[in-house]
């Protein structure tokens, strides 16, 4: 190609705002042809030389900037590992609006990383096939100098607004980087990962260009306009790299009270829970055990129950861990916070599962202020029975469906059963004894009738099941024997199960229902007992 | 600037020197806390509880071994002290320092780090020592704006605070410019304070107090009698006021899991009541906070059978209709657009909720997606001659906003043109696009769009 051609396609090129893949083509192959091996500042003294006065920096930038606008989507990470250290030498050589081509940079960069899939195992991450890994370490370096010079100003008090300039464009960096890819990433502090050492890089980058990481953390919600659901995001995963996979935890005051931290990671916890992705949720659950760990047993207040933040946690989903952290909570909350916690679950959770852990928990605690020294009105006085009210009642009355309230429902037998065996310790206030006794009559009456209803419907499903079964096998045997076609009139079956299975579960119902019943029957025999004992 | 010449390496002389020379600052008088002061304050004033406090601190076991220290940092630490956010020691001490006092605090483990210690640096029921400046304190912000600044007199106890809806009885002194204009005893409701000529500031500042405590609270224009003034107090426009609030007793409204639907449906009623009242008078703050309190007891709710699931949604569309009006008002569009969304996705053609949230988009300068808002207004209703203005308005920001970047760019492209750096440009291009022809054959398709 002669010189004409060439000035011919670069004019084309500038006049349009992007590269058709015609002209990509053409420049790959002219630059082969051209230079091949040149480092940058070799590079930029050339392009400054005087028959090339017109190349100034800015351009070369804007040219560059482009040029990561519209990376080809299949070598995002290569383009990004080229450019970057020739963006680096252009910006430490610009004179004025450094920050501001910067903070374009960085933003432009981390747009296109941001297309990358996050690596998830060990593995992906050792192979890092699309270069996650490899960028980041790059942005990482590419950033280094300019947080230097953010570094050697700190001192002064006088700062200009490029400087403030500077240490906002560092900062958004950050916090965009705790984001994406930070809060999507498997980080574990016993493999030292190349995005391990990224998070650091960034944990130390903050106290550098002086943002304290307690302000961030702690003291933010004050500030309004920062207070967007990405800037959420960031603050919930700077939390979690600091507690939980202790970077920099060394440098961080350790004179904040457990409760206080407490308190503030809950809006954190919440907003790590708040997302369905499985990297959000273990990194929730992690941080939620990790604070919940320094507080001292039965030390929560029942106020700190009343912060939104704290009532909207429990909606958790049950996982295994999630309920071992359940317990956890409950663990530390005092006794007026437990009795406030459980009446809050026992009303707005709708889990039957979640309900009998609950009424299993209030019979721990009724055991517990039962023992020298412990007694307290929660769960032995009359605040108490506003609790056994919430437990022992039927939600839709004698139409409960008892198949699905079963476990909760069992538990709160077992309760009534544990109370009137330890009925010495309830009968000295007296009006709670009567009051309970009251309550107790009113549910075994109502549980009885719909155990009843229950049993007849579930009987009835049963026997026609059977019916059905039997139809079909006659029909099966007569269409064996003759060779005519038989038309079978089959049962509208309301599952999906197989009626093996219905089977099952049918006459399991029925047995549950002989469990309670015998239970019930149970409990009345024990009331007459120490109905008839002489009163001590 | 300190110096450790007090305190020596085994932990004997150092528990000695606190004995003879310390103070015990702990209100029980337990030896928890004991002070030796090394630098006098500048001024007799001390924090008080709540205040957003300064310090630089050095924190060591009796060994002599430092565990934590802010210049290390080369950042003060900041706290509103007496609040429970860092060690009880730290509360206590820190409330008996005078502003630029230096001293030493000699903590016993139940007013440090307890019985656990902490994992790394503290060894189980350790005693500690703290060397502490107090640099400044200030009063403790209640808003982002610093329009409500509370100092705390006497601290309250209970750890519950009022809510919006609670009825609450308080003792009242306001003053403007050192005059007492208002000093009584007054009850009323949360988030309707307005009834009983109590300013914006007041109530708003109720969710943050303990029940028994006494505060002052600054309050600037805006959160006070604003630029009406209060003529029956004879306070002038826009100015600063300071009142003395004293919380004697509340009772909490209702959480919104406390209440079952009908009650909350019939509160809605009235408090939606409430609310128009409000914005009536020209009180969008106060007329916000009521339809806010109808979106959180709704919002979460679906109701049994149609009757009930239409009574929910109209409530909750009335209510974001409003809010989105009243943040017009007060001017926080992100605010209304967020409204209008939910109306929205109720109900796509909601001809209001499109109309506001253009003119919100508008007032940000989003005229492209301001004016597609306005377009789907005529949509809806050809005949909204509002729209149609708001178009054109929309259309000629749109040109005055091009023409603004036609010259900007002007020059850069001319600049380009005019280039005759043919080499220059190809030796930049050349070189960047063959590291790259390196890896593209080898590399997979596969990436996040």
């Amino acid at each position: 190609m002669n010189e004409d051609q060439v000035n011919d396609i670069i004019q084309r090129w500038v006049r349009q705002q992007y590269s058709v893949p015609e002209d990509y083509q053409q420049f790959k192959s002219l630059g082969s042809t051209c230079l091949t091996e040149c480092d940058s500042a070799q590079l930029l003294k050339f392009l400054q030389d005087e028959k090339n006065q017109t190349c100034s920096p800015d351009e070369l930038l804007h040219s560059l900037l482009e040029l990561i606008e519209n990376i080809d989507p299949g070598a995002i990470s290569e383009t990004i590992l080229a450019l970057v250290p020739h963006l680096q030498t252009v910006l430490l050589r610009l004179e004025d609006r450094k920050s501001t081509y910067l903070g374009l940079a960085l933003s432009a960069l981390q747009k296109q990383l941001s297309r990358l899939p996050v690596p998830y195992s060990q593995q992906q991450e050792e192979d890092d096939e699309h270069g996650l890994c490899r960028c980041c370490n790059a942005m990482a370096a590419f950033t280094k100098p300019f947080v230097e010079e953010v570094k050697r100003k700190n001192g002064n008090y006088m700062t200009s607004s490029e400087d403030e300039e500077l240490r906002t464009v560092l900062l958004k960096f950050c916090m965009r980087s705790l984001r994406d890819p930070l809060l999507e990433a498997e980080l574990n502090r016993d493999r030292r990962s190349s995005l391990w050492l990224f998070a650091t890089e960034i944990m130390v980058t903050l106290p550098a260009i002086q943002e304290s990481l307690s302000e961030l953390l702690f003291f933010n919600s004050l500030k309004k306009q920062t207070d967007n659901s990405q800037s959420k995001e960031s603050r919930a995963c700077l939390a979690y790299l600091l507690f939980v996979q202790l970077i920099t935890i060394d440098s961080f005051p350790a004179v904040f009270s457990p409760v206080f931290v407490l308190q503030c990671n809950m809006e954190h916890i919440n907003q790590l829970l708040s997302r369905y992705a499985e990297s959000h949720l273990l990194k929730g659950l992690a941080l939620y055990a990790k604070s919940l760990e320094s507080v001292q047993d039965n030390s929560l207040p029942v106020s700190l129950l009343e912060l939104k933040s704290f009532y909207s946690v429990p909606r958790v989903r049950q996982r295994e861990s999630g309920l071992q952290l359940f317990q956890l909570f409950i663990n530390k909350l005092d006794a007026e916070a437990k009795h406030k916690f459980f009446r809050c679950m026992l009303k707005t959770s709708n889990h039957a599962g979640v309900e009998s852990y609950i009424v299993k928990n209030i019979r721990n605690q009724v055991d517990f202020s039962m023992q020298p020294g412990n007694a307290n009105k929660w769960f032995l006085g009359e605040e108490f029975l506003s609790l056994l009210g919430l437990v022992l009642c039927l939600p839709q009355g004698a139409e409960t469906d008892l198949l699905n309230t079963m476990d909760r429902i069992m538990e709160s037998l077992n309760l009534l059963r544990y109370l009137l065996l330890r009925d010495k310790e309830l009968r000295s206030t007296t009006d709670v004894w009567e009051e309970l006794c009251r309550i107790k009559d009113e549910y075994l009456k109502m549980l009885r009738v719909c155990i009843g209803i229950s049993r007849v419907h579930y009987s009835a499903e049963l026997k026609a099941l059977r019916e059905d079964q039997k139809l079909k096998a006659k029909e099966a045997r007569d269409a064996a024997r003759s060779t005519r076609l038989v038309k079978s009139i089959t049962v509208k079956h309301e599952s999906n199960m197989s009626p093996e299975v219905q089977h099952q579960v049918l006459q399991s119902a029925l047995v549950t229902f002989d469990l309670m019943e015998s239970l019930i029957v149970r409990i009345k025999e024990i009331t007459e007992e120490k109905n008839r004992l002489p009163q001590l | 600037m300190t110096t450790d010449q007090d305190l020596p390496m085994d932990g004997q002389p150092a528990t000695a020197v606190f004995a003879a020379k310390g103070i015990d600052v702990t209100p029980i008088k337990d030896q928890g806390v004991i002070k030796v002061v090394k630098h006098q304050g500048v001024d007799k004033e001390r924090p008080m509880i709540g205040d957003r406090v300064t310090v630089h601190y050095t924190g060591r076991l009796l060994s002599g071994k430092k565990f934590d220290c802010s210049r290390d940092r080369k950042e003060p630490f900041c706290f509103n002290v007496g609040k429970g956010q860092v060690l009880k020691a730290w509360d206590i001490g820190v409330l008996s320092m005078q502003r630029g006092e230096v001293c030493t605090l000699l903590c016993k483990p139940e007013y440090a780090y307890g019985a656990a210690g902490n994992p790394d640096k503290i060894p189980p029921s350790s005693p500690v020592v703290f060397e502490m400046e107090l640099l400044k304190f200030e009063g403790e912000m209640l808003t982002d704006d610093g329009g409500i600044l509370r100092r705390i007199k006497v601290k309250g106890d209970g750890y519950t605070n009022p809510n919006d809806g609670a009825r609450v009885d308080v003792h009242l002194e306001g003053s403007c410019g050192g005059r007492l204009f208002d000093c009584r005893d007054v009850s009323f409701t949360v988030g309707e304070a307005e009834d009983k000529g109590v300013p914006y500031g007041v109530d708003r500042a109720l969710d943050k107090m303990q029940k028994g405590e006494c505060c002052l609270l600054y309050l600037k224009p805006k959160y006070g009698f604003g630029s009406e003034g209060k003529p029956e107090y004879k306070v002038g426009p826009d100015k600063d006021l300071v009142y003395e609030v004293t919380l004697k007793d509340f009772q909490r409204a209702k959480e919104s899991w406390e209440m079952d639907l009908n009650e909350k449906l019939e509160m809605s009623l009235e408090v939606k009541r409430k609310g128009n009242q409000y914005f009536k008078a020209g009180r969008h703050y106060q007329a916000i906070i009521q339809y806010q309190r109808i979106v959180s007891w709704l919002e979460m709710e679906c109701g049994t059978g149609i009757e009930q699931q239409k009574k929910i949604q109209d409530f909750l569309l009335t209510s974001h209709l409003n809010l989105a009006l009243c943040f017009l008002r007060t001017k926080d569009f992100s605010q209304v657009v967020e409204n209008c969304n939910k109306v929205i996705e109720l109900d796509e053609s909601n001809e209001k909720a499109l109309y506001r949230r253009g003119e919100a988009r508008l007032h940000r300068n989003e005229f492209s997606m301001a004016m597609a808002d306005f377009q789907k207004v005529l949509q809806v209703n050809p005949s909204n001659r509002a729209a149609h203005a708001q178009i054109s308005i929309c259309q000629s920001k749109i040109k005055e906003h091009h023409e603004k970047d036609k010259k900007t760019y002007a020059n850069m492209f001319q600049k380009f043109a005019e280039w005759d750096a043919k080499v220059c440009k190809l030796t930049v291009l050349g070189y960047i696009h063959s590291s790259v022809t390196k890896e593209e054959n080898t590399k997979s398709n596969n990436t996040k769009c």
